[in-house]
């Protein structure tokens, strides 16, 4: 089995004048290509700060104790490891805001192209004052500026015959391949992506797709941006005289130009009307469940491996929220990516995910597929966070007894036995570990010691 | 567009603004009666009959024996036609939009490179001090700005004069050029060049470069001093402005899409940071202004506020009312600026 992403035991603290709180108490994942894995408990669990960590995000008073995070196999974390057992017992603001500083360099590469997030809040995570289109042909030109170049070059070099020929093509029903071995065999790399995006597109009738496909031919580029394209194709990035101030400006203004263009393509394939005109707007002109799509647009841009969504939809309305329940849905089919789906809400989980996890106290307490979790729950917790679910059908909701545990100073054992009904001895003094109690089925509780028995 | 008609709203808005602009400065000159004015047009060498057929002319003529609010219509028409009245100081007699044509451009000119020095040094600190907060640079800088914004501009001045001017001898410490570099010239008579009356730029047109080069050397000591006077609440109101916008969670946003800190702090951030720090242009002209009526008076620079200090200093009602209506209409338009700046760059505002 390949695993896109591997989190083993991370454990991470929050200093505050208050105290340490104790966030993340070993917490682990395995998630496979192309899943959606849930992650389910109630506020304050820890869940946010486990999708922080993982894309290296936390806040200065954070320390990661313990833990890798191995994204195909590479440690993304060794950086906060290393300050953690330098400074564990009393981290230095200063010393951890620059480690931090440190490792956002280090991510520079992951971020926004292999690892991407959506935050919970649709209507303060896009930038006031900078154009959607801008936002998107950013990361776009930062992570794949060839592919924008080649787009660009392609519209410059193809004729009217080359584009008639595609259009005969794709009437006549050609898949992906063949229209790229099309591309390249006329030279035209970047093209076919344009073409098939167009050619996709549900918002214009057949007409107006043929049309706009006739019509990609571009006017000739200018020298200067010529010699750009041209050296972003062969050297993969901006660099050289690129970088030269002044230079600089103008060699990404016709990169962010044509990302705006791809903007619009990744526009209509996630259905938003009107791609051409949103690109144009400010943030504000667009409402809340718009806004969502334009942020899941940006995390997908560059395809990346994982996708961590927080609550993306918790502060939409219903019919919003289904919408983009759809929506992720359908992206689960389109796109080989991996996504982490974090809620409090198991029904939303349960409409889109392959498996979920159960978060309690900074761990994860039970893993298993959708149905085993409601069907075959095996954590008094879990038991506990499905009888607390609304039914259609009504009957009563049993709220979850006790209080979410005081994290500065968590409970001995197993963090759940002071809520548990079926509390032992043993779970006041040892945390039990993740066992498979079925194939697909984990469980860290003592009920069901022996049973199986195999480690994670 | 949106912005067109706000922005005719905003002129039309100007009306009464400015009307109340006048009302005040015509009501504060006439507080203690005529006499100040009739002492002002009267030479005391007059005595008599013709002091008093005099001051029966100037009765007529200021219309001093109608009502107080007919005064001010006569007032308010002749401020209309440009007709500003006369003023009689030390330094300039005669008409009083003579003497701002010649002592405004200087001012202008204090002003403007104050401002571009306030600019580049307060962006540059105000994010470096947010960008690296808590570091010891960040220490220094607060600490430093703050003994700036606690002082005087007067203290800032004459602290410069003493380290700069007297004690390294660097800088120039008087005036806008040397009087020997200016001896003889054409375009330089009595003090006042010619034709923009700003000398540096007089000497640029008539190719003196070497006059140019001694009236910048002339002009940054009062430059200096009052940019760092400004500067300081800059640094400070940009520094948290920019500290709150780190926190926000498109900046989290920002990062989260593999963007270099350069990009993230620069463009992203600065660019909302800026936004309450515009508001205050307002202010900072008030300042500028008013700033400059104390740095060109210890630098002996012949600006607006100069001549304005000795208006003051000569009881000149006709220069004291200019000055002061002339500072007004600064701010108001400083103010419909900052308004339509704000409209501009922030796309969220549209009215
Ligand atoms: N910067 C911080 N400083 C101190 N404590 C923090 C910080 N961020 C989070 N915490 C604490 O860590 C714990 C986990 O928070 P987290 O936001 O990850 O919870 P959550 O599961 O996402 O909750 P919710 O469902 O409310 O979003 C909470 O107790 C919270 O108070
Ligand atoms: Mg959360």
């Amino acid at each position: 089995m390949e695993y896109t992403l591997n989190v083993s035991n991370l454990k991470e603290q929050f200093y505050t004048r208050r105290g340490i709180y104790k966030a993340l108490n070993g917490v682990d994942i395995l998630l496979r290509k192309g899943e959606i894995l849930g992650i389910a408990g109630e506020s304050g669990c820890g869940k946010t700060t486990l999708g922080l960590t993982i894309i290296g995000l936390l806040p200065r008073n954070a320390v990661v104790t313990d833990g890798e995070i191995l994204l195909d196999g590479k440690d993304l974390i060794a950086t906060l490891r290393e300050f953690a057992s330098k400074e564990a017992n009393n981290p230095n603001l200063r010393h951890s805001e620059n480690i931090m500083k440190k490792l956002n360099k280090q991510l520079i590469n992951v971020r926004g192209s292999r690892i991407s997030m959506v935050f919970q809040d649709p209507m303060t995570s896009l930038n006031p004052v900078l154009r959607i289109g801008y936002q998107i042909a950013e990361t776009l030109m930062v992570h794949q500026p060839e592919v924008l170049a080649k787009r660009r070059l392609a519209r410059s070099k193809v004729k009217d015959d080359d584009l008639r020929e595609a259009l005969k093509l794709l009437e006549n029903g050609a898949d992906e391949q063949s229209i790229k071995a099309f591309a390249e065999t006329r030279q035209l790399e970047g093209i076919e992506e344009q073409l098939l995006n167009i050619w996709r597109r549900n918002d214009l009738g057949i007409a107006r797709k043929e049309k706009m496909i006739l019509s990609l031919r571009s006017e000739r580029l200018g020298g200067f941006d010529m010699a750009v394209l041209q050296r972003v194709v062969s050297q993969g990035r901006i660099d050289g005289w690129m970088r030269i101030p002044g230079l600089n400006r103008m060699s990404k203004a016709v990169l962010i130009k044509e990302g705006n263009t791809k903007a619009v393509e990744l526009l209509s394939s996630l259905e938003i009307p009107n791609p051409e005109e949103v690109v144009k707007m400010y943030p504000h002109e667009l409402s809340g469940g718009m806004r969502q799509r334009i942020i899941i647009a940006i995390a997908l841009a560059n395809n990346p491996e994982l996708v961590i969504m927080d609550e993306p939809t918790s502060a939409l309305d219903v019919t919003v929220q289904a919408q983009i329940l759809d929506l992720l849905k359908h992206l689960k089919q389109r796109f080989n990516t991996s996504f982490i789906l974090i809620s409090h809400d198991l029904s939303v989980l349960a409409e889109v995910c392959d498996r979920i996890g159960i978060m309690y106290a900074g761990r994860i307490v039970e893993v298993a597929t959708v149905d085993a979790i409601f069907n075959k729950p095996l954590h008094p917790y879990t038991t506990m966070l499905i009888s607390a679910v609304p039914t259609i059908k009504g009957g009563e909701i049993q709220g979850i007894g006790g209080a979410v545990p005081d994290m500065r100073f968590p409970p001995s054992g197993c963090m759940f036995h002071p809520r548990c009904p079926y509390v032992m001895d043993k779970c006041r003094e040892n945390n039990p570990q993740m066992k498979y109690v079925e194939d697909e089925h984990l469980v860290a509780c003592y009920l069901y010691e022996g049973q199986k028995g195999e480690q994670n | 567009m949106n912005l067109w008609a706000y922005t005719i709203r905003r002129l039309l808005l100007l009306i009464p603004t400015l009307l109340g602009l006048t009302l005040i400065v015509f009501i504060l000159s006439h507080v203690s009666g005529n006499n100040v004015i009739l002492a002002e047009y009267l030479s005391p060498k007059l005595t008599g009959a013709a002091r008093a057929i005099a001051t029966q002319a100037l009765i007529a003529r200021f219309h001093l024996n109608q009502p107080i609010y007919v005064q001010y219509f006569y007032w308010l028409n002749a401020i209309l036609h440009g007709n500003w009245g006369y003023t009689n100081t030390a330094i300039y007699s005669g008409p009083v939009t003579t003497a701002i044509a010649l002592f405004l451009p200087n001012t202008l000119m204090l002003s403007v490179v104050a401002a571009i020095l306030i600019w580049i040094i307060g962006v540059r600190f105000g994010v470096y001090s947010a960008v690296n907060r808590d570091s010891v640079s960040d220490h220094a800088l607060r600490v430093g700005s703050f003994t700036l914004y606690a002082m005087p501009i007067y203290l800032i001045g004459v602290a410069l004069i003493i380290v700069l001017g007297v004690y390294l001898k660097v800088l120039p410490i008087s005036g806008v050029v040397s009087p020997t570099m200016v001896s003889g010239l054409s375009w330089y008579v009595n003090g006042i060049s010619y034709p923009t009356h700003i000398i540096i730029i007089d000497a640029m047109l008539h190719g003196a470069w070497g006059v140019a080069l001694n009236a910048a050397i002339h002009l940054l000591l009062p430059a200096i001093t009052l940019a760092l006077a400004i500067v300081a609440g800059l640094i400070r109101i940009l520094r948290s402005s920019m500290l709150e916008v780190l926190d926000q969670d498109y900046i989290r946003l920002a990062r989260s899409k593999g963007l270099s800190e350069r990009i993230v702090y620069n463009l992203h951030a600065r660019k909302n940071a800026l936004l309450p720090v515009i508001t205050l242009f307002g202010l900072t002209v008030a300042g500028l202004l008013g700033g400059a009526v104390v740095v060109e008076t210890i630098f002996n620079y012949p600006g607006i506020g100069y001549w304005t200090t000795q208006a003051l200093l000569d009881s000149d009602v006709g220069g004291i009312m200019a000055a002061t209506l002339l500072f007004g209409l600064i701010l108001v338009v400083a103010n419909l600026l900052v308004d339509l700046i704000y409209a501009f760059v922030d796309p969220r505002i549209r009215y």
